[in-house]
Order: structure tokens, then C-alpha cells, then sequence
């Protein structure tokens, strides 16, 4: 095997470990478990949700009752969000206007 | 006599017989001036000023203030020919239909007539002001050469437009002294008379008409003047000042006989940076953020205007919501943008912000009022004190327009916004004004609910009018200038016929 031959494999080898790291998410932040996994999964990003969500679950009930409201509704995060504001769903956190979804899982992020 | 005059030269005591007076050589005074020019009609055209500013003729603005603060009373216009065009910012933009309308949830407002009256006297209105072709609303997409419009769903709120006013050689604005000193000076039958203050509209005994002016210089000369006519377009401040001083014949002043002159003082507030757009794709047409000169002429700018449907169904006063300055997001605004434009789906990695600006329209208030205070001018005048309100109503009434933005633009997935203020005290914190003086002789059909009639004749007395913005009953948000200027014009066509 020529040295070129060997670099090519370990260029593809570190690619596909990388691939791999960034498709299970190896190295994003690991959370404990919740009982609202199944709804915060939905997040593409937990961090910035959760900086918003202290500023949304002001007004909010406890997570319990958030999620089991949030059940009630069978659409997924993204449907909802891109649906309410055509719906006048709206909530008001800190000033900013957001779809009325956005402003429940991001409560629901922070106290989780 | 015609030409420019100089009151400090004629000889005292002069006493001057035009068929017209008209007080005060603003937009107003000039514009009914110069449309009356060729009507055979003598015409002396009172300024207090000169052609520049001078400190002691500016100092006899002066006035009090109570209440929510404001500008000083000598700080918001200039007291020279011309008058405040020397130093308006051009923006021009006429008043939408909505703006004359009776509206449901909001008392006060209305017009005795609806747009259709003065919609004649917008073109001229528009020539004299320099502002180039009309187009405004008419632009609707054809502004895409500048970029894209807004984004925005389906709603309570539309890109509008206004235009600006400008004079050869594209300086921005018209000063209508400077612009006009030349056609008024070669009208035959105009006598602009220059450092000429009218201190007092003396009535006939039986408070009918207008039987003489008083008129005095800061040298110390005293002149008389008795028109057949007198139009008072002296801006909404000094035109309540000189109604209510004048109270030898009616105690209460000239035409005060329902205590309503200087009541119902209005401005456009103009709070600063009232809210944060944020565009996800951080692209924004310039046409938002600068004023654009279009092949045809028109300077334009858009702005973000409530729709006639949603202010109707919503009970919202008028806006003109403006795009100002791109703005840095801090830590817990970015997290609002990265979480809402995730949710919806949206890459928001090069999302930029922008601060917005507005005009609102306040809802009419008796309380707002000018009243003689007990200091006096180096004339002898009394100086005025203006107690200011603003009312919680307005700023929430914004707040919703606002509100409405902020859903169209998530409706679209084009941006978000975030709203600056909730509480009295951070709208009062932010506060700027138009230095729009507007409403202290408001026009109605009936006596005791306005000063002026449809015609904008005062009522009760035969050959007083008002000319400006003193007689909008209701304010909308666009500036004043063209619309004042448009019905002055009408005014002109009315006293071409009465004074025939």
C-alpha cells in the first residue's frame, strides 16, 4: 500500500467518524432524561431555547401541566409554529412576538 | 401698494384697507396668498418676521408648560417668513380616506367632509411643495427596482410610501420664503408686510365680523389694518393665542364662545426606537432605511402603514412605522431568534436587525390645551401656557399595530419583532415629537363642537378663517404639510366666491 493510498484511508476513516459524531449528536450537550423527551426532542436546539424559555415560563404553568397541554394538540412543534400566526396564536415573551407554540416549548425547555 | 414692505418703516398709525388679511407668512398664508394672486382681490400678507431668523422676533414664542413634557414653545417653529418650512424635514405624505372618518371606539374623530373635498387640491398642493410627481401609494411594487418589499403575510399592515419635498438643485426641503419671496413679490395685488405682529382682532360690537387688527413692531411702531377678509395662518399655536388674547368684545376671546380655542392641542409623537425587526435572511431593501431618488423625480421612502380594514376592526388610531438603524442582538435576543426561526424552520444564520421608528396619531383631548398665561411678551401679548397629555390609550393602541407587524412577519417567515416598551414611563423615556401643531381650532359642522366650520370660517363671526393645521379635527399620522397646504387651496376657491 503506498503512503498516498494510506492518507486517503485515514482522510475517509476520520470523515466517517465524523459524520458519524455529528449525526448522533456525540458531541452536542447530553441531557438527563425527562418525562418530556418526546416533546423537547422536538427542539432543533435546546440551549437558546432554554435561555428563552426563563423568560417564557414566567407565565406559564409547571412543566407537567405544559406538557400535557401541549399532547392535547397531535401537531408536531413545526407544524404548530408555522401555523399560528396565520391562526393569531401569538404569545408576547420579554417584548418579543413568537408563534404561541415557540413560547410553551421553550417554558417547558427551561424548567425541564 | 405691492412688493415687500417693512411695517418699521410706514409711518406711525398708518392705516392699511386690504381686502384680505392674512396673519402669518407660513405654507399657509403664502400658498393662500399666491392662490389668490390674479383674483383682483388686494391682498396684505402679515409677517412677524423677516426673511431670517432674528432671536428677539423668535423670542416672542416663548411660553409655560404643564404636564406630560414637550418641546418649548418656542423651540418646535420658526417665527420668520416661511415659517416652520425652514427647518420641516420635507417628509410628505397625504391623509388616507380613514383619516376623515367618524370611528367606531374612538370619539372625536372625524371630519365634516371625507378626502374626496380636498383630493382636487392635492396636485397643486404637491407642486408648491417641490415634491415631484405623485406617486405614494400608487409606487405599490413598482419600488422593487430598489429591492424587494417586505415580506409579509396576510394582514393589518402594508409597505406605504412617502415622498419628499425638495427645491432645485435637489437641496431637501422647500423653504416656502426663500422658494416664493420672488412670486410673492411680483404679484400686483399682494403686499407681503414684513416685521408687521398682530396683537390684537378686534370684532364689531356685536361680535359679527372682524373690524380691525392691531398691529405693532418690536421698534415700537403701531399700525391699524381693516380688511374686508381676514385669514388667520399663524400655525395652531399662535392662531389660539391671538383668538383667545383678543377678548375685548367676546371675554372668552375671538370666537371662544364654547371655551373650545386652544383646547384639543395635537402633535404626532414620535417615540424612538419602539421595536426590533429582525429579517432571518438579513436582507432589507435600502428603500426602508434611506430615502431613494426614482428615475421620474420622486424621492421616496417606505414605511409600514395599518391597513383602513384593521384599524376599523381593531379601534387603532393611525402609524407610520419606520425602519431605521441595523441593531446588535444581545444573548437572550438571539436566543429568541435561533428558538423561533428552528421552530419554524427557518436558517436564521445570517439574520441581521433592524430598530424601527414611527409617527402615531394621538386620539383628540379637550384637556391638551393652550390657555393665557399671566406673563407677557415685549409687545404686551400674553404668553401662552400648553398643558400636554398623552393618553395610555395611545401607546396601546400602537402596541397592537405593532403587535399585528410582528404576527405578519412571522405569518410569512420572513423575520420577527420585538416591541421596546409596555410601561407609561418607558414610552414617555423614548418620547420625540413631530413638531406637527395641529387641532386648536378644530373644524365642525356644529358650533359647540368645533371652532371652525366646513369652510373653515370661524363660527359667528361673517369674515374670519382659519388657515392650517389648527383646524384638523382628527390628525392621522401623515405630516402635515401637504395636507394643510391642499386645503388652503380649498380655502383660496372659497374666498374667490365670498369675496367676489
Amino acid at each position: 500500500m503506498t503512503r498516498r493510498g494510506i492518507l486517503a484511508g485515514l482522510v475517509a476513516v476520520l470523515a466517517a467518524a465524523g459524520g458519524a459524531a455529528w449525526k448522533f449528536r456525540l458531541f452536542a450537550k447530553q441531557y438527563p432524561p425527562t418525562p418530556y423527551d418526546d416533546l423537547l426532542g422536538q427542539i432543533v436546539d435546546r440551549e437558546p431555547a432554554i435561555v428563552f424559555g426563563r423568560a417564557a415560563r414566567k407565565s406559564m404553568p409547571g412543566a407537567a401541566q405544559l406538557a400535557a397541554g401541549l399532547r392535547r394538540d397531535h401537531r408536531s412543534l413545526a407544524e404548530r409554529a408555522a401555523a399560528e400566526p396565520g391562526e393569531a396564536q401569538i404569545a408576547e415573551v420579554a417584548g418579543w412576538i413568537v408563534p404561541q407554540s415557540v413560547a410553551l416549548y421553550a417554558a417547558l425547555a427551561a424548567q425541564a | 401698494m405691492s412688493g415687500f414692505q417693512d411695517a418699521r418703516a410706514l409711518p406711525k398709525d398708518t392705516v392699511l384697507t386690504p381686502d384680505l388679511a392674512i396673519i402669518g407668512g407660513g405654507p399657509a398664508g403664502i400658498s393662500l396668498a399666491l392662490a389668490l394672486a390674479e383674483s383682483g382681490q388686494n391682498i396684505l400678507l402679515l409677517e412677524s418676521g423677516g426673511r431670517t431668523f432674528e432671536a428677539d422676533v423668535q423670542k416672542l414664542y416663548e411660553g409655560s408648560q404643564t404636564g406630560v413634557p414637550y418641546i418649548a414653545l418656542d423651540g418646535g417653529r420658526l417665527r420668520y417668513l416661511g415659517g416652520s418650512t425652514n427647518h420641516w424635514g420635507g417628509w410628505t405624505r397625504p391623509l388616507d380616506k380613514i383619516d376623515f372618518e367618524t370611528r367606531k371606539g374612538l370619539p372625536l374623530f372625524g371630519w365634516p367632509f371625507g378626502r374626496d373635498a380636498i383630493e382636487p387640491y392635492f396636485s397643486r398642493a404637491q407642486s408648491l411643495i417641490e415634491a415631484g410627481p405623485w406617486v405614494y401609494d400608487e409606487a405599490g411594487e413598482t419600488n422593487s427596482d430598489n429591492g424587494p418589499l417586505l415580506r409579509l403575510g396576510p394582514g393589518g399592515l402594508y409597505t406605504s410610501w412617502f415622498q419628499f419635498s425638495k427645491t432645485r438643485d435637489n437641496n431637501l426641503p422647500t423653504h416656502f420664503g426663500d422658494r416664493y419671496q420672488a412670486d410673492l413679490a411680483k404679484a400686483a395685488h399682494i403686499t407681503p408686510l414684513l416685521n408687521a405682529n398682530v396683537t390684537a382682532i378686534r370684532l364689531s360690537p356685536d361680535a359679527g365680523r372682524v373690524a380691525q387688527l392691531d398691529v405693532a413692531t418690536l421698534s415700537g411702531n403701531r399700525l391699524t389694518v381693516k380688511p374686508r377678509y381676514t385669514v388667520l395662518a399663524a400655525g395652531a399655536i399662535e392662531c389660539a393665542r391671538l383668538m383667545l388674547a383678543s377678548n375685548d368684545v367676546m371675554t372668552a376671546g375671538v370666537g371662544n364662545g364654547n371655551d373650545l380655542v386652544g383646547r384639543f392641542f395635537a402633535d404626532h409623537p414620535i417615540p424612538r426606537n419602539v421595536a426590533t425587526m429582525v429579517m432571518f435572511d438579513g436582507a432589507i431593501a435600502p428603500i426602508y432605511l434611506n430615502n431613494v431618488a426614482r428615475p421620474d423625480g420622486a424621492v421616496m421612502r417606505a414605511v409600514l402603514s395599518p391597513r383602513p380594514e384593521f384599524m376599523r376592526a381593531h379601534g387603532v388610531a393611525g402609524s407610520l412605522t419606520t425602519v431605521e438603524n441595523e441593531v446588535k442582538l444581545d444573548p437572550f435576543a438571539t436566543a429568541a431568534v435561533v428558538t423561533t426561526a428552528q421552530a419554524l424552520g427557518v436558517d436564521a444564520s445570517r439574520a441581521k436587525a433592524y430598530s424601527l421608528g414611527c409617527g402615531m396619531e394621538m386620539a383628540p383631548d379637550p384637556d391638551r390645551r393652550l390657555t393665557l398665561g399671566t406673563e407677557r411678551d415685549a409687545l404686551g401679548m400674553p404668553r401662552l401656557n400648553l398643558h400636554m397629555t398623552i393618553a395610555d390609550d395611545d401607546f396601546t393602541l400602537f402596541r397592537q399595530t405593532l403587535t399585528e407587524l410582528g404576527r405578519q412577519l412571522l405569518a410569512a417567515k420572513s423575520g420577527m419583532l420585538h416591541i421596546s416598551y409596555n410601561r407609561r414611563d418607558e414610552w414617555l423615556e423614548a418620547m420625540d415629537w413631530g413638531n406637527h401643531h395641529l387641532g386648536t381650532t378644530r373644524m365642525h359642522s356644529d358650533p359647540k363642537q368645533g371652532v371652525v366650520d366646513a369652510n373653515s370660517k370661524v363660527h359667528g363671526i361673517g369674515n374670519l378663517y382659519v388657515a392650517g393645521s389648527s383646524v384638523f379635527p382628527t390628525y392621522g399620522s401623515s405630516n402635515p404639510t401637504l395636507n394643510l397646504v391642499a386645503l388652503t387651496l380649498r380655502l383660496a376657491d372659497h374666498l374667490k366666491k365670498v369675496m367676489a
